[in-house]
């Protein structure tokens, strides 16, 4: 099943949030642009950025959908 | 004087029909659950009960709790006619009250059921929170892990569809993630067609009640818990996606964030991660594992 590139996290606190990335990114089958990532506004990005390592560099976190458009 | 064994203390002249595809009425999550729908305030109430399965629910609720009338539906559309006969067996004088919605319907998802919905006071259910072992995308987060399926785990026993949902199709939901995603796909529903009705949920707390609250929060409601029983683990039940979460936090700042409640001992005194757990059933297929059962009420905020 393909994934939709761009997941809602919003409303989520941070381990979830966490796992929700990593499962949307193993079903990937476009891995060319970054994964778009909505959060909270009040999401740390920094520290969720550490905890995906690597991975971090394959997405794209922002909490107004808007901002995706202007990536990519 | 009559004696009355605890083992006849049913309010029921007959015992109901229970065939394989049925999820057991004896098990220990109808009883949570049904000690749950006792105090959820049911009487005079108009209610929906999302996945009848026996009907078991649906005679405790008229005939124990006092509802006025009750609404039912299954994705298994034997389940309503098996549902509807085993209230006539259990609460004749009742069965009149339960008005079917027949047919296979997957949460609310047919006019007919969300026209009942609309009607509705209070919303219950206890449906499925572990994803299907064989999903795809499931599967390939799990070997991202490096987590075999235990053997066996992918088997499908006769009541599979009580036990598991199809993870892929409800990742639009935000819970999905934690295996929520069925549970909050209906949150969102009743949200949308009944927004006054209560919810009152049976969940198997495996990955703690703190993150199921924060779900029904996050869908606009406040949630209570209502009742709580420690029960076996089912033993054909996978808990392999329990495992996967834990793993894919480990080393991470937020690993201590979510750790699965499983129970080396029926009182609840000996946590056990899903990880632990799994080494233990991987050791002894048969070994006596624990969770928590709680019923979850969620007033519309």
């Amino acid at each position: 099943m393909q994934v939709s590139n761009t997941i809602d996290c919003n409303g989520l606190s941070p381990a979830p949030t966490l796992l929700r990335i990593m499962q949307a990114l193993v079903g990937r089958e476009d891995s060319t642009s970054p994964l778009n990532v909505l959060v909270g506004a009040d999401c740390n990005c920094e520290s969720l950025a550490v905890s995906l390592g690597p991975l971090a560099q394959d997405v794209q976190l922002a909490s107004d959908a808007k901002q995706f458009a202007a990536v990519n | 004087m009559l004696e009355e064994s605890s083992e006849t203390s049913s309010p029921y002249a007959s015992d109901p029909e229970t065939p394989g595809f049925a999820f057991d009425p004896d098990d220990p999550w109808t009883q949570t659950f049904q000690e749950g729908l006792a105090r959820a305030d049911l009487k005079d109430k108009t209610v929906y009960e999302v996945g009848v399965g026996t009907g078991i629910n649906v005679a405790f609720i008229l005939q124990s709790c006092g509802a006025r009338r009750v609404y039912g539906s299954d994705l298994d559309p034997r389940l309503v006619v098996l549902a509807e006969r085993n209230i006539k067996i259990l609460s004749p004088e009742h069965a009149k009250h339960f008005k079917p919605v027949h047919g296979s319907v997957s949460l609310v998802d047919t006019d007919e059921a969300r026209e009942k919905i609309a009607k509705t006071d209070v919303v219950i259910a206890c449906i499925p929170q572990v994803g299907e072992p064989s999903d795809e995308r499931l599967t390939a987060f799990r070997e991202a892990q490096s987590i075999e399926l235990a053997e066996g785990a992918g088997d499908e026993a006769e009541d599979h569809i009580a036990h598991y949902y199809p993870w892929s199709l409800f990742d639009q939901y935000p819970y999905n993630s934690v295996g929520l995603g069925l549970n909050e796909a209906l949150m969102r529903r009743i949200r949308e067609h009944a927004p006054k009705a209560e919810l009152v949920m049976n969940f198997g707390c495996r990955i703690g009640t703190e993150i199921i609250c924060e779900c029904f929060e996050a869908n606009g409601y406040k949630p209570e818990k209502i009742a709580s029983k420690i029960v076996l683990q089912h033993s054909g039940t996978d808990i392999s996606f329990f495992v996967s979460l834990e793993k894919a936090l480990n080393g991470t700042e937020y690993e201590k964030q979510l750790v699965c409640k499983f129970y080396g001992d029926p009182e609840g005194k000996r946590p056990l991660s899903a990880t632990k757990a799994q080494e233990m059933i991987n050791d002894d297929p048969n070994v006596p594992l624990y969770h928590e059962v709680a019923v979850i009420r969620g007033t519309p905020i």
